[in-house]
């Protein structure tokens, strides 16, 4: 009685999980991923490039900073 | 990675001024403690730690929102920030009763081209390039 029981239970068991878990019919990759990860690691691995005009007002930045050390306090209180 | 894409912006955004405050508040505290720089470091710092930071996080959410319908840079989107956060700074300064000293002397001349030109520039590589590292951009 206890074995047919068993039995039973294991028989219940078995298509809940069926049920729950179905086969992976589907999960075959629609694409090939490899190459765009490719790509992308490519594109951050360029380096980094600064126009002139970027350097130019840097250096305008730096250069006032110099010429003026007093409004650095007022400059440092809204970054 | 489509997930909270705001959210990543708001964290890109957050994630440099923070640094930034970090190394103010020392100098500050050096200036402070030993020339005697006439600042309330526990009132100055409300605006730099509350405010500025999440003034970025925020500002980076609307570029990441707006970007398809305004074509405008990350670094001059970042450059239009110090025009509402300066008179924001005065009114807190205000608020708080004390001021910073060379802001009224130096504010024009020369203190508002240099931030929009420092907000362009750390807009533009900085915020990026968090940007681009948290795939927002």
């Amino acid at each position: 009685m206890t074995d047919k029981m068993t039995h039973q239970d294991e028989k219940e068991l078995q298509a809940l999980l069926k049920r729950e878990f179905p086969p992976f019919g589907t999960a075959e990759l629609q694409r090939d991923l490899w190459p765009e990860m490719l790509r992308r690691l490519d594109a951050r691995l360029e380096p980094l490039r600064v126009p002139w005009f970027d350097w130019a007002l840097a250096a305008a930045v730096a250069a006032m900073l110099l010429l003026f050390p007093g409004a650095i306090p007022a400059l440092l209180y809204q970054l | 990675m489509n997930n909270h894409p705001y959210l990543r912006a708001y964290m890109a955004g957050i994630a440099v001024p923070t640094p930034g405050l970090l190394v103010a508040m020392i100098g500050y505290t050096v200036f402070r403690l030993i020339y005697h720089y006439p600042v309330p470091v526990e009132r100055f710092i409300v605006f730099p730690m509350a405010v500025v930071p999440n003034a970025w996080g925020l500002w980076n959410v609307l570029f990441v929102a707006w970007r398809r319908h305004v074509p405008l840079s990350l670094g001059l989107h970042g450059a239009l920030l110090p025009i509402l956060l300066a008179p924001l700074g005065l009114v807190v300064s205000a608020l708080l009763n004390f001021s910073i000293p060379g802001f009224r002397t130096h504010a024009f001349p020369i203190l508002a081209p240099g931030m929009l030109i420092a907000y362009y520039l750390v807009w533009k590589y900085a915020v990026g390039f968090l940007n681009r590292v948290l795939d927002v951009a």
